[in-house]
């Protein structure tokens, strides 16, 4: 049994048939102690000031640490700056295992990405599908924390992302995060729901800003929809996994994004999309894209570095909820 | 009397507004501000209104860069935003427009539709299209910001993505004899470049300028030209903020 890490969401089916912990180094590095320490040290090996936070905090999340013991790393379907990451990890000696999803969703490439990862993980196919089944419960369950959050209004935004995005390695243990989960819908049952809250949707990759959420509902306003995060959770309940992780919109480009964005939009009726972008990140010109098609009010904020959110972005969030009420 | 109050980054500036005019108006420097003109206690920063004004104002409304760190005593607090999209509809009469406001530290395009705030842009994360950046480049030529916003003649090239490697940038220029007329237009038309995206992105057939720097015709005149908008300095530019500030108190007392 290895740790194994991942750069983003792979399918942790494969990993957890292999008798593997997964281990989401994102979720690692965000919630670790010091965070903004983690990038001011892959900045001291060398690391440019003007590459993307995750990135550098990813690197020394794994260099010179135990957290891991191998890292799926995933070069086509992130970011290109991944492949940097990857050989400053093969530099410092670390395992590294590719996986590429395919640019055009062809679901024979992803097929065979599915069993080369299967392979290096000595994973049998049988056992990657009954994992899949329990990893299927327990997303069946968190997709009903998120309608909770946006339907039953009795779920903040913070819970949300959090669930959601916990489900790339179900929190490195599968059983204990289902009985979180249970454990949450217990105490959520008998809350009344929130009212008189803007309805706030979140677009992009998670913030590494540690306020926003809260940020935003002292200043009237909830975010129902996690749109990344929820692609994290795998609403889709498909029986088929390589046609689960085609419909995962992430790794696939911007247009299939904005209709499963702009469909939810429509459904959990939101006021309004805040489109975080990480600086640096190619992403950012994607902004262009998504201010054309969504019709929706959107504000774009940019984070650089873990913690708290800065004058100018409350500035800018202060003036988007203003606009809105 | 309502006061209305813009806490820059480099000037506080404060009007006395009695709903149809603006009856004082003070500019104080910031760091002279929080030294001079009031104390520090624990509800906030307490102004000293008998020693920056004639006449005691009856409510007071603030607004401006410090506003999520600082808490002015008695005081209510609105947007930037706000402020200046109240301020803009006051002064021109305007209700569909865009508003373009460079200040020290930022740069604001708000687009108004009937009246009420459609759209807005910041600038990004960069000190190079704020007003603070023509401060810095109109000491490096060694002439007053009045004097830099008049040039838009010949525009030199300026090339620099950074408001301070744009200065020696602009040092180097002098050495080969420019003359300071066409730097000033260089540095007037960067800034212009810096900001000539957000202004396309929520165009108007009508720009409202305001900011310091509106004063000046340069900004003014590729605004007309390359984004093919007319524009309209309010008559106290500088002042938009704070008078929006007080509008705002102005129209919740019931005025309109």
């Amino acid at each position: 049994m290895a740790r194994i890490g991942m750069t983003t969401t792979v399918p942790v089916e494969i990993i957890l048939a292999g008798g593997h912990v997964p281990v989401d180094l994102n979720n690692v590095f965000i919630t670790g102690a010091e965070p903004v320490r983690r990038v001011e040290a892959a900045e001291d090996d060398g690391y440019p000031r003007n590459i993307c936070g995750w990135i550098k905090g990813l690197y020394s999340t794994v260099v010179g640490t135990d957290c891991v013991d191998a890292v799926i790393a995933v070069t086509q379907g992130d970011c290109s700056n991944t492949h940097a990451l990857m050989e400053t990890w093969q530099l410092a000696g670390v395992q590294v295992i590719p996986f590429a999803y395919p640019f055009d969703r062809d679901a024979d490439l992803l097929r065979l990405q599915m069993e080369k990862l299967a392979g290096a993980l000595a994973a049998d196919w049988a056992a990657v599908l009954r994992q899949k089944r329990d990893a299927d419960r327990i997303r069946r369950k968190v997709a009903e924390i998120d309608r909770l959050t946006w339907k039953e209004n009795k779920v903040g935004g913070l819970d949300n992302h959090l669930f959601q995005v916990s489900c790339s390695d179900f929190n490195s243990d599968p059983a204990r995060f289902e009985a979180d989960v249970d454990d949450f819908l217990r105490k959520t049952a008998g809350l009344p729901a929130r009212s008189s809250e803007l309805r706030l949707g979140y677009i992009g990759v998670p913030p590494i800003f540690t306020d926003l959420y809260s940020y935003l509902e002292s200043q009237g306003a909830r975010v129902v929809f996690n749109e990344v995060q929820r692609q994290f959770a795998m609403p889709y309940d498909d029986p088929d996994i390589v046609e689960q992780y085609r419909r995962y919109t992430y790794p696939y480009g911007i247009f299939g994004r904005l209709a499963d964005i702009q469909a939810e939009v429509d459904r959990r009726q939101l006021d309004g999309v805040i489109h975080y972008v990480q600086s640096f990140c190619y992403r950012q010109i994607e902004d262009m894209i998504v201010r054309r098609q969504l019709k929706v009010p959107i504000l774009t904020i940019e984070g650089d570095k873990p913690g708290c959110m800065d004058a100018r972005t409350r500035l800018r969030v202060d003036g988007f909820i203003e606009m809105l009420k | 009397m309502f006061c209305g109050m813009d806490l820059g980054s480099r000037a506080v500036k404060i009007v006395l507004h009695d709903g149809q005019k603006v009856r004082e108006e003070k500019i104080v420097e910031t760091a002279r501000f929080y030294k001079t003109c009031g104390k520090h206690s624990n509800a906030g920063f307490a102004v000293d209104f008998g020693a920056l004004l004639t006449e005691t104002p009856t409510s007071v409304t603030v607004t401006g860069y410090g506003r999520n760190s600082l808490t002015i005593v008695d005081a209510e607090i609105i947007s930037e935003l706000k402020a200046h999209m109240l301020g803009a509809v006051w002064q021109t009469g305007l209700t569909d427009f865009t508003l373009l406001d460079l200040g020290g530290q930022d740069s604001k395009v708000i687009r108004v539709r009937g009246g009420r705030m459609d759209d807005f842009l910041l600038n990004d994360k960069c000190a190079a299209s704020t007003g603070r950046y023509l401060e810095n480049m109109a000491a490096v030529l060694g002439i007053s910001l009045d004097e830099l916003s008049k040039h838009y003649e010949e525009p030199v090239e300026l090339s620099a993505t950074c408001a301070i490697f744009g200065e020696s940038e602009l040092i180097g220029k002098i050495v080969e004899g420019i003359p300071v007329s066409r730097l000033a237009a260089g540095v007037n038309y960067s800034i212009f470049r810096r900001i000539k995206p957000m202004l396309l992105s929520l165009a108007s057939e009508t720009t409202v300028f305001t900011g310091g720097v509106a004063l000046g015709p340069a900004i003014a005149h590729w605004l007309q030209k390359e984004i093919n908008t007319r524009v309209v300095v309010p008559a106290q530019p500088q002042l938009n903020g704070a008078i929006g500030c007080a509008i705002h108190a102005w129209e919740k007392s019931g005025g309109h």
